[in-house]
């Protein structure tokens, strides 16, 4: 009885992990299209919300292991799963709050790192992995997509830029669109599968599926990309405005530099099976596309507060993925713990939204306005 | 494991920003072909018309392509 209890709880964690992953990582598909009126806002989410979830079809081939190679496979127990998912889960909210965009991803990995750690001690977790597929890419990403951006947008100056402005801005407009929609088609297909992996694993140690690597079950694809699209949809707008405003005042040739040059990146990078987090190349791209126009432009204390971010995703999550694990225990190892801790979660959620709520516009408004 | 993904960081930093020129460069052969093929037929000059619709056709075909391998890679990874 209490394995079921705590199947349902790993299974709706996971899903709420899916929603803020969709939900925090909408900007990086949208933002610049919306900053230059390539898209209305509520298209560009509706746009996207869309692909994220034809994406999540489009490859089901999920992973093995979540933080596959970086934690000892025989160490994770759904309880370090459900502990891992707050730590992503938690940090993904905590960024959100303050209009920062972080790797939903990085947060996951740090969740399940820290959760581990607590589970078993240090021996669980490969340090040499860690350091090449998280922290390596982490300095790669941002710095490829800047250097990439930035001469994307002075050969793009350079091209077009003795053509009328009016024709330009348009042309430009229609290729945010296809990027805008490239880039979310391939969100959906990579972090719908990282949900749908945790089910897996989930529903494999409760014996429910079997074999050595078998596929998810419909209902689990359908339940992921409904999550990330849903969460798509109600879009992460306080980072929105971050990336497509707040750090500049783009162009539609900038906005097409950053997203197309971004997204050329990724999939090249994808391609090479060197993955880089869409957060930090997108980000890289959008301060490149706006630094090599005039380095002034850029607001460089905001790009600092994200750098920042950043730099604490693996670490806060992972104190908060193995804190979790630590409260979780103390109840036991029934269903008791993750209850309690779900129900504080739920709380908090209700805090942050309510408070969001009450101060200020819509940040969608604003985003608009722009 | 770590001299593979090496190569790879290395290809990437040449392959990456490549392949991102050759996307950007294409858009914007599409949007300067365009703009001037109207710009010459408001002026009523044919021949220029048509050779930067020819541009603009060229830089399509390459941003298409770019797309295409871009689904490629999407749908072939895991």
């Amino acid at each position: 009885m209490d394995s079921d209890i705590i199947l349902v709880i790993v299974v709706a964690t996971a899903l709420a992990f899916d929603f803020t992953n969709g939900f925090h990582d909408t900007a990086n598909a949208v933002a610049t299209s919306i900053s230059t009126r390539a898209l209305a806002p509520k298209t560009a989410v509706g746009l996207s919300a869309i692909l994220n979830f034809v994406g999540a079809f489009i490859s089901i081939k999920v992973a093995a292991t979540v933080a596959g190679g970086i934690v000892d496979a025989d160490q994770i127990t759904t309880t370090v799963i459900f502990a891992g998912l707050i730590g992503a889960i938690t940090w993904n909210l905590v960024t959100w709050y303050f209009g920062l965009p972080s790797s939903s991803s990085h947060a996951l990995i740090g969740g399940v790192v820290g959760a581990a750690f607590a589970a078993t001690g240090p021996d669980a977790i490969f340090g040499g992995a860690l350091l090449e597929k998280v922290i390596v890419p982490a300095l790669v990403a941002p710095v490829v997509a800047f250097v990439t951006a930035g001469a994307c947008i002075l050969i793009t100056y350079r091209l077009v830029g003795r053509l009328r402005p009016g024709s330009v801005n348009r042309g430009y407009r229609l290729g945010q669109i296809v990027s805008a929609s490239l880039l979310s088609l391939s969100h959906g297909t990579n972090d719908a599968q990282k949900t749908m992996g945790i089910i897996t694993l989930a529903l494999i140690a409760h014996g429910s599926l079997s074999g050595p690597s078998p596929d998810p079950p419909t209902w689990v694809i359908v339940s992921a990309a409904t999550a990330i699209a849903a969460g798509t949809y109600i879009g992460g707008w306080r980072i929105i405005r971050t990336m497509g405003s707040k750090i500049y005042k783009m162009d539609p040739a900038q906005g097409f530099a950053a997203q197309g040059g971004g997204a050329a990146v990724l999939l090249t990078a994808s391609h090479l099976g060197f993955p880089l987090s869409t957060t930090h190349s997108i980000t890289g791209a959008v301060l490149g596309a706006g630094a090599a126009k005039r380095l002034s432009a850029v607001r460089w204390g905001l790009a600092g507060n994200i750098a920042v971010a950043w730099a604490l995703t693996l670490p806060a999550a992972a104190a908060v993925g193995a804190i979790t694990y630590g409260v979780s225990r103390i109840f036991g190892t029934g269903a008791l713990g993750p209850l309690l801790i779900c129900v504080c979660l739920l709380a908090l959620m209700a805090a942050m939204f309510g408070k969001r709520l009450r101060h200020g516009p819509p940040v969608a408004t604003a985003a608009a306005d722009t | 494991m770590i001299a593979t993904d090496s190569a790879a960081l290395l290809e990437l930093v040449w392959a990456a920003p490549l392949a991102a020129v050759i996307v950007v460069v294409a858009w914007g052969m599409v949007v300067y072909g365009t703009a001037r093929a109207g710009e010459a037929r408001r002026d009523g000059r044919t021949a220029s018309a048509a050779l930067n619709f020819g541009v603009a056709a060229i830089g399509g075909v390459l941003f298409t392509t770019a797309i295409v391998i871009g689904l490629i890679v999407m749908t072939s990874k895991g």
